[in-house]
């Protein structure tokens, strides 16, 4: 594969070789969110993650989840963020909690929005909306 | 290959992608590929409190595969343009 150039071309292209070595959020489809060095790619985005970790954001609280060296499959990928390293991560009101402690939050917001639709699904007959 | 020609002439003008998770991101547009994947420069999310994990990306790359709509500059489109355009390309080249 030509990398399309010098240098300087890879910058003007919409690869993401300008990404490599980079620490980068990448989103994925299913809502996670993946932080990481980027170590490789292709052209289907497929990517090699160094150092990937999870940030799990629940409400006000959040966790980094170390995972280690990650293949991420490119159909999976949403978007791939080059994080400003000068700015703030997160918003100034978040607070680091443990993993644990995550786990804990996370499993009350799945139990509070299963209530919800249990609630919704008892009250269909009023056909509400 | 029309929608690629299209949106190479887009680039450096501001437009905002919005994803089909819901996700909108107001950005230059910095290059598109044949797949239509996008790099957008200076990003800000629609919806920044909904999304506080996209504080700090400035820059970034989408999967033109999860992208639902690109909102243009209201002088983005020469119709005429790409009316023609669109009768080549159907008449084959």
């Amino acid at each position: 594969m030509s990398w399309g150039g010098g240098p300087e071309e890879i910058f003007l292209s919409t690869s993401l070789a300008s990404y490599l070595d980079r620490k980068l959020l990448i989103l994925l489809r299913d809502g996670r969110k993946l932080m990481g060095l980027l170590r490789s790619f292709d052209q289907f985005a497929n990517a090699v993650l160094e150092g990937a970790c999870e940030r799990v954001i629940v409400g006000d609280l959040y966790c980094d989840i170390p995972l280690g060296l990650y293949v991420i499959r490119g159909e999976n990928v949403v978007l791939i963020g080059e994080l400003d390293l000068e700015k703030e991560e997160l918003p100034q009101h978040m607070t680091r909690v443990s993993a644990a402690e995550i786990k804990r939050a996370q499993k009350a917001e799945r139990d509070a929005t299963d209530l919800k639709g249990s609630m919704r699904k008892r009250m269909e007959f009023l056909d509400m909306d | 290959m029309l929608f690629f020609s299209y949106f190479k002439d887009l680039v450096g003008r501001e437009v905002t992608v919005e994803l089909k998770n819901d996700l909108a991101i107001r950005g230059t547009l910095h290059s598109v590929d044949q797949y239509l994947n996008i790099k957008l420069e200076n990003t800000r999310v629609v919806d920044q409190d909904k999304y506080p994990h996209m504080l700090s990306v400035r820059n970034c790359f989408i999967r033109g595969s999860v992208v639902r709509y690109v909102q243009l500059p209201p002088d983005g489109v020469d119709v005429e343009l790409l009316h023609d355009a669109t009768r080549r390309e159907a008449r084959g080249g």
